[in-house]
């Protein structure tokens, strides 16, 4: 069997490579037949990455340990889900399920566009073909998923306790999703620049797969910092360390990317800007895989030294000499010739966020790779660590956050005093309470009060929104105020999903400043009976509670939580001891409230004298950076449906009554 | 084209200030990150600096006392040469133990590592993953 998963991998190789020479040749001859081969071969890519990958999960699951992999990333005792997991758990086969997923996004392109965009469908199967073949290179020469051991091992290694978790067994997916979906619009760009068809048309069509890549992106970061936060056990959910600033950076870019193709619809304007942004978004993915996996950046990860290195940095090379080659070669067709009128409208503030946007990202950049840079420079290395990324970035956010609640309400071309009035008296007056209510209320001026205030401005700006909409609609077509929300969402599903997403990120905004602000932390070593204090909690150490199965023997301390000398919670942090990788893991007890987490750590124990040491933090409002993430998905959601009202009439408002149209 | 002009020195502002504030950043918060060889080849001349080490704990000098959670080790080379004595209080990082590879982040001075925070990578026969280390320290 693993023999046949190796040859479905040389010949998914073999068909990704005639696809890239049959769809260029047929694009350039004008033979439609060829680009049809081609995509064809595509889809035969697809089937035989699946079956291949159908054949690992199939040796996982059945133990076979003559297989390398399998012994090195699971074990008979691995529970059946972590299997999965440890698919894409090491390096190995986690390229092959990035093959993969690239093989299935470019076969649901293809099946999408069987009738629509065949001027630009050859280079966009190209282009993902080309990609294809670098991956199914590293599988086929490199990476061998499928490579078996001299002598069958006995038993497996196991998966890293650390992975046992079920975050990871939906956060790597979720960010392979957005990066690998990242590529579509990507092929799409350098099919427009092929052909030089350089209109809106490749941007309408890739407008929901870069939102899918974007959310995606998004859930991943969010999936990433909440394994952190309860599997690390160190208290915080973010370390800026060079694996989560990989994913972070083509986040950034992405979201600058969503909001500035709102102006080259609209406007026609910064085509060469959002073209320039797409080629980064697909590049800093790529960037992102060669930082996960070569250990260049950071030596702290022992990540594998696999020599995979230079080949991630040809192709990244080949990436943005072709794409800058090509936005050089189209240039004099890219410019137009819209300008900004004021600093007062719409495209000014949407440019002012794209700047900053680009600019956290290169900031985030910098960090990451300085300890390099200064290597070759100087010839010492030399890092940074979340200090600088904090110092960086926390202004630049705060910005980013107040130019949220001016972007979408703002007029365009040039907003009057009137104008501006309008859209901004209620929000600033609210903001302007809500920042003298925090002050009075113990806030001291500073990061936090800012994200407080800045968000509460946001937000008012978005319920100002959604308030005059129902209204107008209440006014003119005598709905009743739900049927009157639920139709103008209905109608404007990419404007309101967009605004509901916006509340999401003020959520996430506010979150990461009050638990990076307010933190409170406390340290304590007791004996059995004594009691330790951390915010508004006592915590008294009761006993300790052991238990043990052939997989794990777990220690727990258990300890009440006292509030105002009534008992509220028993909390009962663990260390576990993994017996196949001799390896102790901590497994934090957390208490969690959207007003604050009690995040309670058992730090160390010592079975002679029974005693432990307890770290314990009350980080308040972490809640609402996961609540953020739900609401982000919902308004993800609300702008992807597919809607029958988009073909509808739109309600033509009469002047006064302004009904949001778009 | 007073507008485009306009434009270009504003964005040229916006890039000025985020250079800056990398700029000033990095000034302020960077640390040097030293190997032992390196570091056994420069430290008379960081003295009273804070830094980064990697080196390995060498064996049978780890001291742990669990009532003060005060732990005392000698950081060295991986043949245990070149030993530098480090200091630290706080929770031991779950990975930590005799002969792992630590990155050691503190104040050196009077020839001790002050250590604020310990890193340890994870035994190098797994794959790495987003953040799969373990941290102690703040």
């Amino acid at each position: 069997m693993p023999e046949l998963g190796r040859l479905a991998v040389c010949l998914a190789l073999l068909c990704a490579l005639v696809s890239v020479i049959v769809s260029v040749r047929g694009a350039l001859t004008r033979r439609g037949d060829l680009v049809r081969t081609g995509e064809h071969a595509a889809y035969a890519v697809f089937g035989l990455v699946a079956l291949a990958v159908v054949i690992l999960l199939r040796a996982l699951l059945s133990h076979d340990f003559s297989l390398e992999y399998v012994a090195a990333y699971s074990s008979s005792t691995l529970p059946t889900n972590y299997v999965f997991a440890a698919l894409w758990g090491g390096q190995k086969g986690s390229l092959l399920f990035w093959s993969f997923m690239l093989s299935l996004f470019a076969t649901i392109v293809q099946l999408q566009n069987r009738e629509r965009n065949r001027e630009l469908m050859p280079w966009v199967t190209a282009t993902l073909m080309t990609v294809a073949v670098f991956f199914l290179g590293l599988v086929t020469f490199l990476t061998d998923p499928f490579e078996r051991l001299p002598t069958p091992a006995f038993e497996g290694a196991d998966l890293n306790p650390l992975l046992q978790n079920y975050w990871m067994m939906i956060h790597p997916p979720s960010l392979y999703t957005g990066y690998v979906s990242a590529s579509v619009p990507f092929a799409f760009a350098i099919a427009a620049l092929a052909t030089g068809r350089l209109g809106d048309q490749w941007i309408r069509s890739t407008r929901r797969w870069a939102l899918f890549s974007w959310f995606f992106l998004s859930l991943g970061n969010l999936f990433g910092a909440m394994w952190a936060y309860e599997v690390l056990g160190w208290g915080g959910y973010w370390a800026w360390d060079p694996v989560e600033n990989a994913a972070f950076m083509p986040w950034l870019v992405s979201t600058a990317y969503l909001h500035s193709v709102m102006i080259q619809e609209k406007k026609d304007m910064l085509r060469v800007w959002n073209m320039i942004l797409v080629l980064l978004t697909f590049s800093l993915t790529i960037f992102g895989t060669f930082l996960t996996r070569s250990g260049v950046i950071s030596s702290v990860h022992s990540f594998t030294q696999s020599g995979l290195g230079p080949f991630f940095i040809g192709f990244l090379l080949l990436v943005l000499l072709t794409a800058g080659g090509l936005v050089a070669y189209r240039l004099p067709e890219l410019r137009t010739s819209g300008t900004i009128e004021s600093f007062f409208s719409r495209e000014a503030a949407f440019l002012f966020n794209n700047l900053i946007l680009v600019g956290i990202a290169f900031a985030v950049f910098w960090g990451t790779v300085f300890p390099v840079l200064s290597e070759w420079v100087r010839g010492v290395k030399i890092t940074v660590g979340p200090p600088f990324f904090n110092r960086v970035n926390a202004p630049l956010g705060l910005v980013l956050l107040v130019l949220m609640g001016i972007g979408p309400v703002i007029a365009w071309r040039r907003a009057t005093p009137r104008n501006l009035w309008r859209a901004f008296a209620w929000p600033v007056g609210s903001a302007l309470v809500a920042g003298v209510v925090l002050l009075v209320g113990g806030i001291p001026f500073g990061g936090a009060w800012v994200a407080f205030v800045g968000g509460v401005f946001a937000l008012g700006t978005i319920v100002q929104e959604f308030w005059r909409g129902v209204r107008a609609r209440q006014a003119m077509l005598h709905e009743s105020a739900p049927r009157a929300l639920g139709r103008l969402v209905g109608k404007n599903r990419r404007r309101y999903g967009g605004y509901i997403i916006h509340v999401g990120i003020v959520s996430i905004f506010v979150g990461i400043a009050a638990s990076s602000v307010f933190r409170i932390e406390a340290q304590q070593t007791m004996k059995v009976g004594d009691e330790m204090r951390v915010g508004r909690y006592t915590l008294r150490y009761d006993r300790i509670d052991s238990q043990e199965n052939g997989h794990v023997a777990r220690t727990a301390a258990v300890l009440p939580v006292f509030v105002d000398g009534r008992q509220i919670d028993t909390l009962m942090p663990e260390k576990r001891f993994y017996k196949k990788p001799k390896q102790p893991t901590t497994e934090v007890a957390n208490r969690s409230t959207l007003r604050e987490d009690l995040y309670v750590v058992l730090g160390s124990y010592d079975p002679q004298t029974q005693l432990v040491t307890i770290q314990a933090y009350v980080n308040p409002l972490v809640v609402w950076i996961w609540l953020g993430g739900l609401i982000l998905a919902l308004g993800t959601a609300v702008a992807v449906w597919p809607t029958a009202a988009e073909r509808e009439v739109r309600v033509v408002a009469p002047a006064g009554a302004r009904v949001p149209v778009e | 084209m007073l507008n485009q002009r306009r434009f270009v020195i504003s964005a040229a502002v916006i890039a000025a200030a985020v250079a800056y504030l990398v700029y000033a950043g990095i000034r302020t918060t960077s640390t040097y990150y030293f190997d032992m060889d390196e570091f056994t080849a420069s430290k008379a001349s960081h003295d009273n600096e804070d830094l980064r080490v990697k080196g390995w704990v060498r064996a049978g000098t780890i001291q742990w006392d669990p009532h003060t959670n005060q732990l005392a080790f000698e950081l060295a080379r991986q043949d245990g040469t070149e030993p530098v004595n480090v200091s630290y209080r706080g929770i031991l990082p779950d990975m930590f133990a005799e002969g792992r590879e630590v990155v050691v982040e503190g104040h050196y001075g009077q020839g001790m590592l002050a250590a604020k925070q310990i890193m340890t990578s994870c035994p190098s026969k797994y794959e790495p993953k987003p953040g799969a280390e373990t941290r102690a320290g703040a």
